[in-house]
């Protein structure tokens, strides 16, 4: 039974360092930019599309896709915060949740259309190998991704805490006049910060393909997950958002474990409910502006 | 002033009956399957139009109270014969009970959040439904029984009888907001939508109209449930509670001219034509292009036209009003 | 004559600020009191805290003898107090007459009845001219106007303007004082937080004066201005010394 436990609780952490990589990006465009990204997820869904298309055109494994789909996510992150979100920046909701829903339903509908609805998955040496520790089971796929994904957050922070544009990123999430004091464009601010959250989405994109299946609505589970662990972990908070996600990870491992293989999604639900009932004002975010 | 009024009437007089007087007229079924979808939807817009278009409360979970009804009719009807008429209105009333406490977390969040909020219940609602099998069926559904033409069960041998409910509840969907909207219950409702501390200033109690008008929302959105149920027969949860309800719900507002009386209804007809076009044109269906077309006109209208078409129309009316006054 | 607003040991703390400390004053039946202070001493606090938008930690709010600390601000409002916000919150997409309607709703539940109250404010405040102009699409003096024309729309016996001068030019703010006087001659109770000195003297009788927090004097005008507590607060701020704004 303790033995269970672990097992569950190391699953869920190590999926949950996914979960962060996709968080961070969301919690980070909300800090700076001020819109929520719908689409998040879709980014790591083209991020695996991308591994997978190296991996079976070119014999590229996954995890040195890593290095081709962060820098392609963050060009398309800066283009897609120079031509579409700048122009509905503004008091106005509406306008920016619908455009960054729309993007994210075009680009699920647009590769359903080009990938149709198929799995498509990679095999790799490392797919089905894993360590035993006494009775425990620790797949290297899953590892290596869970230790990746926490060197990118780190890296993430340290970006944040020690150069001047990731400073300028800290001060525009707590106020945005005080960036443009800093004498900061804050278009690049922000451009830069969308570029950095879609990079992230593409790194958990090819993290995951070895050991899950890339299909058009793979992004959906990440994002949502991701809604989560960024309301749990107060809205635009770097180190909020990780370690509530790597709870979500653990969460949703024990609803899998203990209540049924289709009840991890209903765990996460009923965390973000709690979440609502008992951390209102954690939310502070929810003011949206 | 009174002569508007007359235009107003006489269009409308002439609308209602060319509305009525079409399904005698066409009779491919095709056609009317759309004009059924038309209307269908663009009362589920009118309904999600109170609360997202007029207060700006934008939810993309009214998936929730389409499936509700549409449960809460199948249930009564195949496991205790009642029929789906007294299902309809009994569906609405739970859709009205579910609304309060999903309103009650939901309306804690502005802007962004509170969006997700809508979509997170109406999700776990699905998962409720799929995962609870002695609540109905789980995920396999079930069909509804087919009685032939039976009328008092909300069963028609021609299309044209689920078209004419579906008619029906437009103009119901219609009147209640052009009432709403005349009231003060329409004004309150937009001054929350623009600025809810202000609004609270005036003396609108904000938290409590939100919550009255989600109610005739969640109603309103329940009815179709049932219609949509018993026109195809079948009901499941990933049919019931699908996010492209919720989606559509707000995008033909949106496209048509979101927190406007008439704005749902020709973003309905805007959407739902393009849809049948690309179908016949490309010949079955190929997956995602709906939905890809879709999110390019909203994308499209946000970044150009963001009052919607009815925006763009009274525009257009204005400037060749000034125009004379000029000269 | 009787107390309009009695505000007794008021206290509000956000974080470690203490943004209103033992605030005490009162308020009397269509008196104009203004409430004067360098910036950041906690006046637009104050009236968040007798509005209801925010909760004091301690302390008492009694209106017309009715304790409201703990109301929502539309059931403050119901109570017949009414408030302008210093950053103009105009409902932008409606028209200057749907605004001024929306606020006479809350007597006038018939859009008729509404409509005709409306427009009789509109036309005190000078604004008919706009009625059919969107709010967002209205000069800076037009929207402070468009503020006060929904608060009395609500038809309130106090009044409370935040800031409703700054940023007008120097005519403007003479029509604003004749507007303040012309209301105060109705009967109705002002409480006005303002900067401009020269405003204040011309519509006051009655002023609190806030530093950090905490009531440093109160009094009328001439007992304000020669005490010396108020002199260094002013010069330690140097953004509104009161002999600069009174030139």
């Amino acid at each position: 039974m303790f033995e269970t436990i672990v097992q569950a609780v190391i699953n869920g952490l190590l999926i949950g360092g996914i979960y962060a990589l996709v968080s961070i990006g969301v919690t980070l465009i909300f800090g700076v930019v001020k819109i929520v990204n719908f689409a998040q997820g879709e980014f790591v869904m083209i991020g695996m599309y991308i591994s997978f298309y190296l991996a079976t055109q070119f014999g590229i494994d996954p995890l040195v896709s890593l290095v081709v789909s962060m820098p392609v996510l963050f060009v398309v992150g800066v283009l897609i915060q120079h031509f579409l979100i700048r122009r509905v920046l503004g008091p106005n909701d509406m306008p920016q949740i619908f455009l960054t829903f729309a993007l994210s339903l075009l680009l699920l509908n647009l590769s359903l259309m080009l990938f149709t609805a198929n799995y498509r998955t990679v095999h790799t040496w490392y797919s089905d190998e894993a360590f035993h520790l006494g009775g425990l089971y620790i797949p290297y796929a899953k590892l290596i991704a869970f230790v990746v994904a926490m060197a990118l957050s780190g890296a993430l922070w340290v970006f944040l805490h020690t150069t001047d544009l990731g400073k300028a990123m800290r001060a525009a999430s707590q106020n945005r006049d005080v960036a443009s004091l800093m004498g900061i464009n804050p278009n690049r601010v922000f451009a830069v910060a969308f570029g950095l959250a879609l990079a992230l989405a593409g790194a958990a994109g090819s993290l995951l393909m070895p050991f899950q299946s890339a299909y058009p609505f793979v992004g959906q589970v990440f994002v949502l997950m991701a809604f989560v662990a960024v309301v749990l972990g107060t809205l635009g908070n770097v180190i909020g958002a990780l370690v509530a996600s790597l709870m979500m990870g653990v969460a949703e491992s024990l609803g899998i474990q203990f209540v049924g293989a289709d009840s991890g999604l209903l765990v996460v639900f009923l965390m973000f409910l709690l979440t609502l009932v008992f951390k209102p004002n954690g939310l502070g975010g929810g003011k949206a502006r | 002033m009174k002569n508007l009024n007359m235009r107003t009437t006489l269009g409308l007089a002439i609308g209602t009956a060319v509305l009525i007087a079409l399904p005698l007229v066409v009779k491919s079924s095709f056609a009317i399957d759309i004009f059924i979808r038309i209307l269908l939807f663009a009362f589920i817009g009118v309904a999600w139009n109170l609360m997202g278009g007029y207060a700006k409360q934008l939810s993309l979970g009214h998936a929730a109270y389409f499936g509700l009804g549409a449960y809460t009719s199948t249930i009564l009807q195949v496991n205790h014969g009642i029929s789906p008429w007294i299902g309809m209105v009994a569906g609405g009333g739970v859709a009205m009970l579910a609304s309060l406490p999903i309103g009650w977390l939901c309306f804690r969040l502005r802007g962004p959040y509170f969006t997700i909020a809508t979509i997170a219940a109406a999700q776990a609602l699905m998962l409720i439904f799929l995962k609870f099998r002695d609540l109905a069926w789980g995920a396999e559904g079930t069909t509804i029984p087919n009685l032939g033409n039976a009328p008092l069960m909300m069963q028609f041998e021609a299309k044209a009888g689920y078209y004419y409910v579906a008619l029906g509840l437009l103009a119901l969907g219609l009147a209640i907001t052009y009432r709403i909207e005349k009231s003060w219950m329409g004004y309150y409702l937009v001054a929350i939508g623009e600025d809810e501390d202000a609004a609270e200033a005036v003396g609108v109690n904000a938290p409590r109209i939100k919550r009255d008008v989600y109610l005739i929302s969640a109603f309103l959105t329940a009815l179709a449930g049932t219609l949509y149920t018993q026109y195809i027969y079948f009901i499941d949860p990933a049919t019931a509670f699908n996010f492209n309800i919720s989606i559509e719900a707000a995008l033909v507002s949106i496209v048509g001219g979101i927190g406007t009386l008439w704005g749902p209804v020709i973003g309905t007809i805007l959407l739902e034509t393009t849809s049948a076009l690309l179908q016949s044109w490309l010949g079955g269906t190929i997956g995602g292009i709906q939905l890809t077309v879709y999110s390019l006109i909203l994308m499209a209208v946000i970044l150009w036209r963001p009052t919607g078409l009815m925006g763009y129309f009274s525009e257009i009316y204005a400037r060749r009003r000034v125009k004379p006054a000029k000269a | 004559m009787a107390d309009a607003l009695v505000i007794q040991n008021l206290n509000k703390r956000f974080g470690g600020l203490r943004a209103v400390q033992d605030v005490s004053f009162t308020v009397r039946e269509n008196e104009t009191l203004a409430l004067i202070g360098p910036n950041g001493a906690g006046k637009t606090t104050a009236f968040n805290l007798i509005m209801g938008f925010h909760r004091p930690d301690e302390g008492s709010v009694k209106a017309f003898g009715k304790e409201i600390v703990g109301l929502r601000p539309h059931d403050v409002c119901a109570h017949g107090l009414a408030r302008t916000f210093q950053v103009a919150k105009p409902f932008g997409a409606m028209t200057v007459l749907d605004n001024v309607m929306t606020g006479a709703f809350l007597h006038h539940r018939s859009p008729d009845a509404a409509r005709k109250k409306a427009r009789e404010v509109i036309e005190f405040v000078g604004l008919s001219a706009r009625e059919t102009t969107a709010a967002k699409d209205l000069t800076t003096i037009d929207q402070r106007r468009l503020e006060m024309a929904r608060a009395l729309a609500t038809e309130p016996k106090l009044l409370l303007l935040d800031e409703v001068m700054a940023g007008l030019n120097p005519s403007e703010v003479d029509q604003a004082v004749t507007l303040i006087d012309r209301l105060s001659n109705s009967g109705l109770t002002i409480v006005i937080v303002e900067h401009l000195m020269r405003a204040i003297m011309a519509v006051a009788k009655h002023i609190v004066v806030l530093d950090h927090g905490q009531k440093i004097a109160e009094g009328n005008p001439k007992e304000v201005m020669a005490n010396p507590e108020v002199i260094r607060a002013y010069l330690g701020s140097y953004a509104h010394a009161p002999a600069g704004a009174s030139s």
